[in-house]
């Protein structure tokens, strides 16, 4: 009946306003929402949806790059085990490492942010949802090459920042680098795509009265992110396109004899791979400072420290990247320099862990889960800051340089202080993204064994970095003294790994038969607990106004704007700095294109691994595919 | 769909045989590999039988056509066949062969020398090394690109790399028969 109706009385120019309001939320599901089935698959660019997608493909890669962690442990467990030949010893951790931060890591975090933040700034889509579905089908088909290339005996076998010359020409035989580089391509393409996105939703679509002292803390963590994304990924990109290159065309960009420069892939992948680490890091702090507040039941302490903590990595994350390179031979005032600034980054984190301190000190912190989670976090990021602290000086470093020390010094900060706050953020924001809790039960066992299981596995590793233990070696000698320890390693493995297990168990059952979750059940300040849980196609049926930095807290009853327009997709575009409504802005509808402008963009890129000419002959269909994307549409320009 | 699943199988296949790594073939398997059969005047022979069992590996197996080219150096080749334009020795990328340009001939050539200046090998490298060169030594003159073939070396360029299709228009002098 509804439906009949809605159709008489929406004509063009129809505002909210117009309608009764009991009729608001259908129509705009009429407009705003996806068709059912394999089309509405393929063409949605809810941006829900495609973040839903993307945190789900990787997790399935965390799952996966874990199995090839624990085959490593098996073969490592005692000397001289001949589980795993050297060759695929070699392409196994590779595929370990490019997958954890290529294709688990930097996605997630972006993935999470896709879903989360434009419910937070309260506004209806990402800003270019079609480039959104882009970058998600990029992102999946370069983890398909990667795998597939693995399946094949083709994985690389360089290890996860490929230095040259042993990934060149020369020394790297096949086509193992080309498929490394190659996926660097489509996962660097994905996430510039997201940080463009992120930058403009929360620069522009902020709900009104959002000002910047008001944005929530996980969206400027986000903000600073996507920033890093956008100064960091092009390095990486031209290192890596030099390197497909060098093997492919014989051009000299890293041969010294012909003026090339072997450094040169170190300097370019660190000046992104020293902030990718940031880039990792940041949205785990907005995390974070998302989670305390609520659990604390107060505000959170020193907003202003924070944010501008948040600043001051970001900016100080691109002033590190020499102190991979310490054993290189440079200059001693190249090593003392950044001796300090790698030191100097201790600062604002610190700031941020005072500042969390006190924010659960002055509060009434609740444990549950996601809490929990956060003070694993506390403990084991602490170990791997101090760690971190050490290696930082040149003399330290050149001793312990590639040896497990190293290992366990990352797996600390990257572990500790990214997937511990990521899980943490899985179960706080899941009753919103599903509809459903998690089990707190199950929740508590999760966060023992692998808050146990990882310091179990890991710790015993700086022990073995200190003993000699070289990285990257497929087997030792029982001379050597390193079995039993390693051996103890590998069991504790087992109890991380069952902590993992444990945790995608309870996703799934949460997902099928958990509790039905309310719009807000950790009564939580920020605005994507103002709607429904799971949100509605279009977030919210009127766009929200703010007038504090806790919303939900501190008005009873949220204010909303009105006279959005609701026969077509439309948002309310804001200034940057005070969130002033500006404009009503179009939001792009479902498309195909996006979807064959991955697939042409791929094959050009999976074959111009094999032949050069493949960038002329597959850049055709790519061209269809962004003609037919960018079809000049009949609808008429926006007004103001 | 069936096709596509095929062709992806085939092409998995032909994947697996251009990557893979043998480090280190088996004792019988290299004692077998050395059972060329040559004709009476030692020139070419019969390949051993083991070489189609095992699918001729030296071919188009892009790691062993690139130790080919590592031993090409280390056993200074280059000091007589320079990068393989040719100096004391014949050039070994012209398309032109003194012995034949099968891979036995190749075999017998650097296993057993030739009469006039190229020294025997067959006592200073294994067996598997050997074929590691002669399958090097036929991608040299790259007569078509192939993605097995290596790729330059990190040195000064005398000729475009073995991947980049016909090396032999880079010589100077054509040969002269
Ligand atoms: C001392 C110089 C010298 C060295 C070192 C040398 N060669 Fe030769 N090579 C020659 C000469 C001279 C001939 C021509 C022999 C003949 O015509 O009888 C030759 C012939 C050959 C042939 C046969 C060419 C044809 O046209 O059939 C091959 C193949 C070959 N060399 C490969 C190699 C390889 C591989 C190495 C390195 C392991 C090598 N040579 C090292 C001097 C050398």
């Amino acid at each position: 009946m509804s439906g009949s109706y809605l159709e008489q009385v929406v004509q063009p120019d129809t505002r909210d306003t117009d309608i009764p309001p009991r009729l608001l939320g259908p129509q705009l599901e009429r407009i705003w929402g996806t068709p059912r089935g394999l089309w509405g698959f393929l063409t949605t660019v809810d941006h829900k949806r495609i973040g839903q997608r993307y945190i789900v493909t990787a997790f399935i890669f965390l799952a996966m790059g874990g199995v090839l962690a624990l085959l490593m442990r098996l073969q490592l467990s005692g000397p001289e085990r001949r589980f795993i030949d050297p060759d695929r010893y070699n392409q196994i951790f590779t595929m370990h490492g490019t997958n954890m931060m290529f294709l688990f890591a930097v996605p997630v975090m972006e993935a999470v942010a896709v879903y989360i933040v434009p419910l937070m700034v309260g506004t209806r889509n990402i800003a270019f949802p079609r480039l959104n579905a882009f970058s998600y089908w990029m992102f999946l088909i370069g983890g398909l090459v990667l795998w597939v290339g693995f399946a094949l005996d083709m994985g690389p076998d360089v290890g996860w920042f490929a230095y040259v010359p042993l990934s060149g020409p020369q020394y790297g035989a096949g086509k193992r680098s080309d498929i490394w580089a190659q996926m660097i391509t489509f996962t660097e393409i994905a996430a510039l795509a997201v940080a463009v996105e992120l930058v403009v939703t929360i620069l522009k679509q902020r709900a009104p009265g959002m000002t910047l002292d008001r944005i929530p803390l996980f969206v400027w963590a986000m903000l600073v992110t996507a920033f890093a994304v956008i100064c960091a990924m092009p390095a990486i990109m031209i290192a890596s396109t030099s390197l497909i290159l060098d093997r492919l065309v014989g051009t000299h960009f890293f041969n010294p004899s012909e003026g090339g420069d072997v450094l040169l892939w170190q300097h370019l992948f660190w000046f992104f791979g020293h902030p990718e680490v940031y880039i990792i890091f940041l949205p785990a702090v907005g995390m974070i400072s998302s989670i305390i507040p609520t659990f604390a039941r107060r505000p959170i302490v020193g907003y202003l420290p924070l944010v501008l903590a948040l600043i001051a990595t970001g900016i100080l994350a691109f002033g590190l990247w020499v102190h991979h390179m310490f054993v290189t031979g440079l200059p001693r005032l190249g090593e003392s320099f950044f001796t300090a600034s790698s030191m100097a980054i201790a600062v604002p984190n610190g700031i941020q862990i005072f500042c969390w301190l006190a924010t659960l000190v002055l509060g009434r912190p609740v444990l549950k889960t996601p809490m929990l989670f956060i003070l694993a976090f506390f403990f084991t990021f602490v170990i791997g800051g101090l760690s971190g602290v050490m290696v930082a000086s040149v003399p330290f470093d050149t001793q312990v340089h590639d040896t497990y020390f190293v290992v366990a010094h990352f797996h600390y900060v990257l572990i500790g202080g990214a997937v511990f706050p990521l899980m943490g953020a899985v179960y706080y924001w899941f009753p919103k993204i599903t509809g459903r809790m998690m089990s707190e039960r199950i929740g508590r066992w999760v966060v023992g064994l692998v808050v146990v299981g990882f310091n179990l596995t890991f710790f015993p590793m700086h022990i073995l970095g200190l003993q000699g233990m070289p990285r990257r070696i497929y087997t030792y000698q029982p001379e050597l003294g390193w079995g039993p320890l390693n051996l103890f390693v590998s069991l504790s493995g087992c109890i991380l790994a069952a902590g993992f297990v444990l945790f995608f168990f309870d996703v799934v059952r949460s997902m099928r038969s958990g509790a039905p979750a309310s719009d807000n059940p950790w009564q939580a300040a920020t605005l994507e607990w103002a709607t429904s849980s799971p949100p509605p196609s279009y977030n919210f049926s009127r766009i929200p106004v703010v007038t504090s930095a806790n919303p939900l807290w501190d008005a009873t009853i949220l204010p909303a704007t009105r006279g959005l327009r609701v026969e077509r997709r439309e948002l309310l575009v804001t200034t940057v700095v005070d969130a002033e409504p500006q404009a009503r802005e179009s939001s792009p509808s479902d498309s195909i294109w996006p979807f064959w402008a991955a697939v042409t963009t791929s094959v050009l890129l999976v074959s111009s691994i094999f032949t050069p000419w493949a960038v002329v002959w597959g850049a055709i269909p790519v061209t269809f595919a962004l003609i037919g994307w960018f079809w000049p549409k009949s609808t008429p320009e926006d007004l103001a | 769909m069936i096709e596509r699943c095929v062709l992806f199988a085939v092409l998995s296949l032909t994947a697996c045989k251009r990557e893979m790594r043998d480090l280190r073939s088996d004792p019988p398997e290299a004692a077998a590999l050395d059972q060329v059969r040559p004709m009476e005047n030692r020139i070419g022979g019969a390949a051993p039988r083991i070489m189609y069992a095992l699918g001729q590996p030296y071919e188009g197996n892009a790691y062993q056509l690139n130790q080919g080219k590592r031993l090409y150096d280390w056993f200074g080749c280059k000091g007589c066949h320079a990068q393989g334009g040719g100096v004391i020795g014949p050039a070994l990328m012209d398309g032109w062969w003194r012995y034949g340009s099968d891979p036995v001939s190749i075999y017998l050539s650097l296993r057993d020398g030739r009469p006039n200046g190229m020294p025997a090998f067959g006592q200073r490298m294994t067996t598997d090394q050997m074929w590691q060169l002669t399958g090097y030594i036929r991608s040299l003159g790259s007569y078509r690109p192939s993605t097995a073939a290596p790729s330059r070396n990190d040195e000064m360029q005398a000729r475009p790399a073995e991947n980049r299709g016909p090396a032999a228009a880079a010589l100077i002098a054509r040969p002269s028969r």
